[in-house]
């Protein structure tokens, strides 16, 4: 008797444990944007997954390097080929933490936020900060976010032959949906 | 002593648990981020690998304007400007209908020739959630040789001016910097010059491509004819032979090649090439291509 209770204890434990405060959002949209005179350069993934902690105000984000796509079919080839080496490093990844986490931040209408965290592309990592919001939206946990990166910061070179088409920093969006963990 | 053994598996397994918990998100962001199927892009630069097609077509609503020339034989030495003074144009509008299916039309100086392709992909070489080993593609074309007849005298058909070729792709990328291609190839001319020129011609493409950095590649290209009939002939025909090199920057791609042939379509440098590599038959050329996007905005 008491050894089934306590397998019960456990179990459910474990169980709440995992999932208990995890929030998801598996069609999550990443852009990066790039504007030159010459040329405007807009790839979009719909498919990024992000998972929220509510115990301690981690998130994080993978996006599959495929399911970014662009307007034209070459810059999509020479995204993958030239750039991100899609084959070699065929994720990009976030890991970070909401500054001054609470609870009640996820419940509030949205608000602004800070986060702090390593952005891993082209296999590089980097510590970063950036902006963002957080909150109830129509009924929905959403999170958002708006930041600059520079390639070459991540190992991506290039070449000074297409420089004037490419513009020094590209322009990050992010926006999210979460819905409780396990539903 | 039982109860300190149930004691002692329920703290393992809370510490187990506990474990998992903060067995960070990232194992559970892999579990939930869906497998893709990776298709194989760029198996080569361009959609041609030096005079051949290769594997790669304009994608749908992309718009693809080439223009080729192949120069005189290098051996003109300084007088003729190493063949740059006399050349052959090929050039050509390539357009994606769809994702797998490109249509294009060409006029070549060589004969005065019209062509017109269609090139069919079939598969796509793909790792991931799906495994393919190759692409493949088919490719077809019509060839109107727009010469005036030899012959104005006697009864000349219009049907007597064609020619069509039917080309199977076969390609691998076997990884970033290598890809192969094998193009199985049959021409069927209407009308040959003699009663010794074959009318079906049978031959088998090797195309290949190294990738020396990024934005540029080593090419090459050989054509086995099969039966190219050079007996009691007074033109000897040769298998065509070529190596270039493909440079990429952007929106265009260039390719620079020496090669035995003159003709850039399948019908004239497959079974009419009449240049020997070892003896003074080889040529520049260089082809260029220009992709136009008519993508309308998402």
């Amino acid at each position: 008797m008491k050894k089934i209770f306590l397998v019960l204890i456990v179990l459910g434990a474990s169980f709440g444990a995992f999932s208990q405060g995890k929030f998801i959002a598996k069609n999550a949209y990443i852009s990066f944007y790039s504007s030159t005179p010459m040329e405007d350069i807009l790839g979009e993934s719909n498919e990024a997954v992000t998972i929220l902690d509510s115990s301690n105000g981690e998130i994080v984000f993978q996006a599959l390097m495929s399911t970014f796509h662009f307007k034209r079919a070459l810059m999509e080839e020479h995204f993958n080929e030239n750039y991100m080496e899609s084959t070699k490093f065929p994720k990009a990844k976030f890991k970070g933490t909401i500054e001054g986490f609470k609870k009640e931040m996820l419940t509030a209408p949205v608000a602004n936020i800070k986060i702090t965290g390593v952005l891993t592309v082209h296999g590089v990592d980097k510590t970063i900060t950036v902006p963002g919001t957080i909150g109830m939206e129509g009924g929905k946990l959403v999170a958002t976010s708006k930041f600059k990166v520079t390639p070459e910061d991540y190992g991506i070179a290039i070449p000074s032959l297409v420089r004037d088409k490419i513009g020094k920093e590209m322009e990050i969006t992010v926006k999210s949906s979460y819905l409780p963990y396990g539903q | 002593m039982k109860r300190i053994h149930y004691i002692f598996i329920a703290l393992f397994l809370l510490i187990f648990s506990g474990n998992t918990y903060s067995q960070d998100l990232d194992a559970l962001l892999n579990a939930e981020t869906k497998p893709t199927i990776d298709y194989a892009t760029a198996t080569f630069k361009a959609s041609r690998i030096i005079n051949g097609h290769s594997i790669e077509q304009m994608k749908k609503r992309q718009l693809d304007f080439r223009i080729s020339h192949r120069f005189g034989p290098l051996n003109d030495g300084a007088y003729g400007l190493f063949g740059l003074d006399q050349s052959k144009i090929h050039f050509s509008l390539e357009y994606g209908v769809t994702d797998w299916l490109m249509l294009g039309v060409g006029r070549g100086s060589l004969n005065k020739t019209y062509d017109s392709f269609a090139k069919f992909r079939l598969l796509r070489q793909s790792s991931g959630a799906k495994r393919m080993p190759v692409s493949l593609s088919y490719f077809t074309s019509v060839e109107l040789n727009t010469l005036k007849f030899q012959d104005p005298t006697r009864t000349n058909y219009f049907s007597s001016r064609l020619a069509f070729v039917h080309q199977l792709l076969i390609a691998r990328k076997f990884n970033d910097k290598f890809s192969f291609q094998l193009s199985p190839t049959f021409i069927h001319r209407n009308l040959v010059k003699t009663e010794l020129d074959m009318n079906d011609v049978y031959a088998m493409g090797f195309g290949a491509r190294y990738k020396l950095s990024k934005r540029l590649s080593l090419n090459a290209e050989y054509y086995y004819n099969y039966n190219p009939n050079n007996k009691f002939q007074d033109t000897k025909y040769y298998n065509s032979a070529s190596v270039g090199v493909d440079i990429e920057t952007g929106g265009h791609v260039f390719q620079i090649m020496l090669t035995n042939s003159l003709g850039m379509r399948e019908g004239s440098f497959i079974p009419q090439t009449t240049d020997d590599w070892f003896d003074k038959g080889i040529h520049l050329g260089f082809n260029i291509s220009r992709v136009f996007s008519f993508q309308k905005d998402r």
